[in-house]
């Protein structure tokens, strides 16, 4: 029983490229066993626009990876976004045969083609369809519909779709490394198995995933994906704005954001200076630092808006209030932004049920990569009735197959 | 149980196709004819009439009349409509021949000339007599044809009016100004007769088909009601999985639609929805709702719905409605900065609002600030070329006085520009005001620069606070203090040239380029130009995010100081 799997995961940023390898135990554990990144180049919210760049930054990943963890690495879980990304809700629905009463198989998988049956754009591929829930003559939120008795069955599904290209695109480039690429998992949905706690899906939590080129978000409702998708927007966007309102060069007021930046203003003191210094500690020039992070703050704000506007018709239910997780989340008052905008409870998260590197798994920088760990073990896992992301993993698998094709 | 076949409209049943004919009148009409004749998209009866009998050689439609015969000797009316209905009249008995015995005539004709002008009121007084229903299909001249056509167009018009039952009026400059203006000129020309054809093929079809939902010509008509309107068509067609949705966004993406942006204003849309024998509920459903997002909700939308097994898997979108010429152009005038290429005097009614931008800008150009090259301005591209190289010279041999006059033009907007500023704190605006009033004289001291920052410094310092205390407009703080920030950088400017910029169009929050914004800003008509000339740093090659218009990845303070200076 004490069998183990090795798994990686590989996340191609917009900061930063990420190879994290663990270990998923039977028993549901997970060990981080090594981690490997480098700086990102080539990618620009989120999608690769130069391949060869990407290539090399990958490459440095996998190889300080397979140092740390002393695993040579052939195949990986790829973590995809991109503004491409879309989401909808759909309900398929089946009406059993006159001479029969009881729910079987067939009869499941009947309403699930019906339900997947959805007309996406021609460009577009699926990249996950999730069952949330099924519904037995009327009654919701049924688990397991296989043996009841009923008339009706209807399913409801949660499907994430993407332009073909581009994530052929993803997948093309990590192939060329030469690396397997075992599925593609929308980004937050990976995070989110790590990030929030089934007792958060539940009461409803919404998780933002704040990047550095795009916020990409997954809520959940009384345990159901509700929601998903990507906003283009990311802490490149905050440090553009600083850099453009300050007119200092991007990777200076990178520095400067990181440093000294936060997104509250309002009691920061009038008149306190913040001095800015070139490469060779040469003071530059002053700036107040209310006016820093004025700027930041408007953008925080919007971003954050931007995903309201997304969400809005599921925010009531939250009990579990948003999860902010991704780098900008380390960035300083941004909770406080993301509690004005929302008005619900909001919480700052790493990635929780996990061993292995502390220093790792707690940082909100790593919520993905470890959330494909997460993610390719509940793919992997063969528990008959576990949950609905058992099946949404059998699923993934059937459909990825034919993305890679 | 007897099923009803509704394949089968009674009239549909009952009555035998209806006969059509369509008439082209004069060298814009002939080629139109020319164009249905070789897509052969029509069943009609196609008849071209001319007074030059070279084009009517050309001409590939069967029946070929030539005007005036005796009278013109085969040469063109060469401009005048009286010879061009001259012409008409006295080939009268070959025109009524030609034509009788048809339900539906549709008058094709290019208003301006000689021929078109002057004959197509003849035509159609003809045809109305043999009963037919008469359907005019007209272009108006482009306006670099100059006033004189545009007037004869005009009176054919109020002719053709009393005449038809039924008006379809394209706007030549509409059509060219759509088309790219690399394109050859054959194409844009070839894409013009390309719509009008679509349109007299997609009217008559609808007309005429039997439908599930019939649109009769009085639903056209109302379509097309509108004083002096101009005609707004779109077609399209598509199969496949999403194909409605497909044919919706070709018939939106029509010039003549302008991505559906034109559709804003109309009060009636007509809208026909045609497939095969697999055109299902839910696609038409999906249709509508889509066309929904480009219509205001009091439009009177006429909806029209045919079956037609010629069409086979594919399902076709029309749309058509009409829009007053006064409103074309009010749109025209903010349309999108492809426009920019051609010289916006064209325009038939030039906007008055560009008129006072350039001498705003005087006082801007004489203050280029060393840290900031004078940025190319968006009002600058508008004007033709030779008349902004002539406003530097203006601006040096500007007196004194109204250079001061100018100056106070530029400083006196702003009041009106901060309403929520204004309303909120009224005893601090008016101090910003007593600030703003002796700025004058200080403006035209030698140095313009150093000169107009102190003047705006206290100003935008005042509005920090006044936005500061009240905590609601924060935006207008970082309006001020990105101001404020600028003239420090300006007192200190030796010192901060090191300060090396990451891009030069980086520098446009530079009090002169938000100066140069204020002056563009006030003439209304270009404020959408700054769509796309916006600066957007690091993301400067990527694809935009744009939401409700705007790009999201332009610096919001950026965008919001632009909103509130509005």
């Amino acid at each position: 029983m004490a069998k183990s799997t090795i798994y990686a995961g590989l996340e191609i940023g917009t900061h930063k490229i990420c190879v994290v390898v663990g270990e998923a135990k039977r028993d549901g554990a997970i060990k981080i066993l090594g981690v490997g990144q480098a700086p990102s180049r080539g990618v620009r919210k989120g999608e690769i626009v130069d391949f060869e760049k990407v290539q090399t930054c990958v490459n440095d990943a996998l190889v300080r990876a397979e140092d740390r963890s002393d695993v040579m690495i052939r195949n990986v879980f790829l973590g995809v976004t991109g503004a491409h990304i879309e989401s909808l809700n759909n309900r398929g629905r089946h009406r059993l045969p006159d001479d029969q009463t009881e729910i079987s198989e067939d009869d499941v998988e009947e309403a699930k083609e019906i339900a997947r049956s959805v007309s996406i754009p021609q460009s577009n591929v699926f990249l996950h369809s999730v069952t949330r829930q099924y519904i037995v003559d009327g009654q919701e939120a049924v688990r397991q519909p296989i043996g009841r008795e009923g008339r009706v069955l209807e399913a409801d599904y949660h499907i994430i779709h993407g332009v073909r290209g581009r994530v052929q695109n993803a997948i093309r480039c990590v192939r060329e490394i030469p690396l397997e690429v075992e599925d593609v998992v929308f980004n937050p949905v990976a995070a989110a198995q790590v990030v929030l706690t089934r007792e958060a899906k539940m009461q409803g939590a919404l998780m933002i995933d704040f990047g550095a080129g795009t916020c990409d978000y997954v809520l959940y409702e009384d345990g159901m994906i509700t929601a998903s998708g990507c906003v283009p927007l990311g802490g490149d966007h905050i440090t553009n704005d600083v850099s453009m309102a300050l007119q200092i060069p991007n990777g200076r007021a990178e520095r400067l954001k990181v440093e000294e930046g936060s997104v509250l203003y309002d009691d920061v003191p009038e008149g306190e200076m913040l001095s800015i210094e070139d490469d060779t500690g040469l003071i530059l020039g002053e700036i107040e630092r209310a006016f820093l992070n004025e700027v930041m703050n408007l953008r925080t704000k919007e971003i954050l808006i931007q995903v309201k506007v997304r969400v809005e018709d599921h925010l009531g239910r939250l009990g579990a209030g948003i999860y902010l997780t991704g780098g900008v989340s380390m960035m300083k008052g941004v909770d406080v932004v993301a509690r004005e905008v929302f008005g619900i409870k909001v919480t700052r998260a790493g990635s929780a049920p996990v061993s292995g590197i502390t220093a790792t798994f707690e940082n909100p920088q790593y919520s993905a990569p470890i959330g494909l760990i997460r993610y390719a073990q509940i793919l992997d896992s063969e528990k008959p009735f576990l949950s609905p992301l058992k099946r949404l993993g059998r699923r993934m698998q059937e459909l990825l197959s034919s993305v890679t094709l | 149980m007897v099923e009803y076949d509704r394949s089968q409209s009674p009239e549909g049943a009952s009555m035998a196709a209806p006969r059509i004919c369509i008439v082209g009148v004069g060298g814009a009409g002939s080629n139109v004819v020319d164009r249905i004749t070789l897509d052969r998209i029509v069943d009609a009866t196609l008849v071209c009439a001319h007074t030059d009998v070279r084009v009517l050689g050309h001409s590939m439609a069967p029946v070929k009349i030539q005007l005036g015969a005796e009278l013109m000797k085969g040469i063109g009316a060469g401009g005048d409509p009286d010879l061009g209905r001259e012409a008409a009249l006295f080939s009268r008995e070959q025109i009524r021949q030609a034509i009788e015995n048809h339900d539906i005539i549709f008058i094709s004709a290019g208003l301006g000339g000689g021929t078109g002008s002057g004959a197509a009121p003849v035509i159609a007084e003809i045809a109305k007599n043999t009963g037919a229903l008469v359907l005019v299909v007209a272009t108006m001249p482009f306006s670099f044809e100059g006033r004189r056509r545009l007037a004869q167009a005009e009176e054919a018009l109020e002719l053709l009016q009393k005449r038809a039952d039924a008006l379809v009026l394209f706007e030549n400059n509409r059509m060219g100004e759509l088309i790219l203006p690399k394109d050859g000129i054959q194409k844009a020309f070839n894409q013009a007769d390309q719509l009008i054809a679509q349109s007299l093929r997609a009217i008559s079809t609808i007309t005429t088909t039997p439908g599930l939902v019939k649109l009769g010509l009085d639903d056209l008509t109302s379509a097309l009601a509108n004083a002096n309107g101009r005609c707004l068509f779109g077609f399209g067609e598509a199969r496949g999985q999403n194909r409605g949705a497909e044919a919706l966004k070709k018939a939106l993406k029509s010039p003549l639609i302008d991505s559906g942006r034109l559709l804003h204003q109309t009060k009636n849309l007509l809208v026909h929805v045609a497939g095969g024998e697999s055109l299902t509920l839910v696609e038409v459903e999906g249709v509508m709702k889509q066309l929904g997002r480009h219509v205001p909700d009091q439009t009177h939308i006429l909806f029209g719905l045919g079956v037609d097994a010629k069409l086979g898997d594919a399902v076709a979108v029309t749309l058509i409605s009409s829009l007053g010429l006064n409103q074309l152009n009010a749109h025209a005038t903010a349309a999108p900065p492809s426009e920019m290429l051609q010289p916006r005097a064209e325009q038939p009614a030039p906007a008055a609002a560009p008129a006072p931008a350039p001498k705003r800008e005087i006082p801007v150009k004489k203050a280029p600030s060393p840290y900031a090259p004078p940025q190319e301005s968006v009002a600058d591209l508008l004007f033709k070329s030779e008349e902004f190289a002539s406003v530097p010279a203006v601006g040096e041999a500007f007196p004194l006085s109204s250079l001061q006059a100018e100056a106070a033009k530029v400083v006196a907007p702003q009041p009106k520009e901060e309403p929520v500023v204004q309303e909120e704190e009224p005893p601090a605006f008016a101090d910003f005001d007593a600030y703003e009033e002796p700025a004058p004289s200080p403006v035209i001291a030698p140095a313009p620069e150093t000169a107009r920052i102190p003047v705006r410094t206290p100003a935008a310092k005042e509005l920090a606070d006044a936005a500061r205390s009240t905590k609601e407009s924060t935006l207008a703080a970082v309006v001020a203090r990105s101001v404020t920030l600028q003239t420090e950088a300006a007192s200190a400017h030796d010192d901060l040239i090191s300060f090396d910029e990451p891009e030069p169009e980086s520098s446009t929050i530079s009090a002169t380029a938000v100066l140069t914004r204020k002056a563009t800003a006030t003439a209304e008509s270009q404020q959408t130009f700054s769509l796309g000339e916006e600066d957007r740093g690091r993301f400067k090659d990527t694809e935009p995010s744009i939401v409700q218009g705007e790009d999201l990845d332009v610096p919001t303070w950026m965008r919001l100081k632009k909103k509130l200076r509005r």
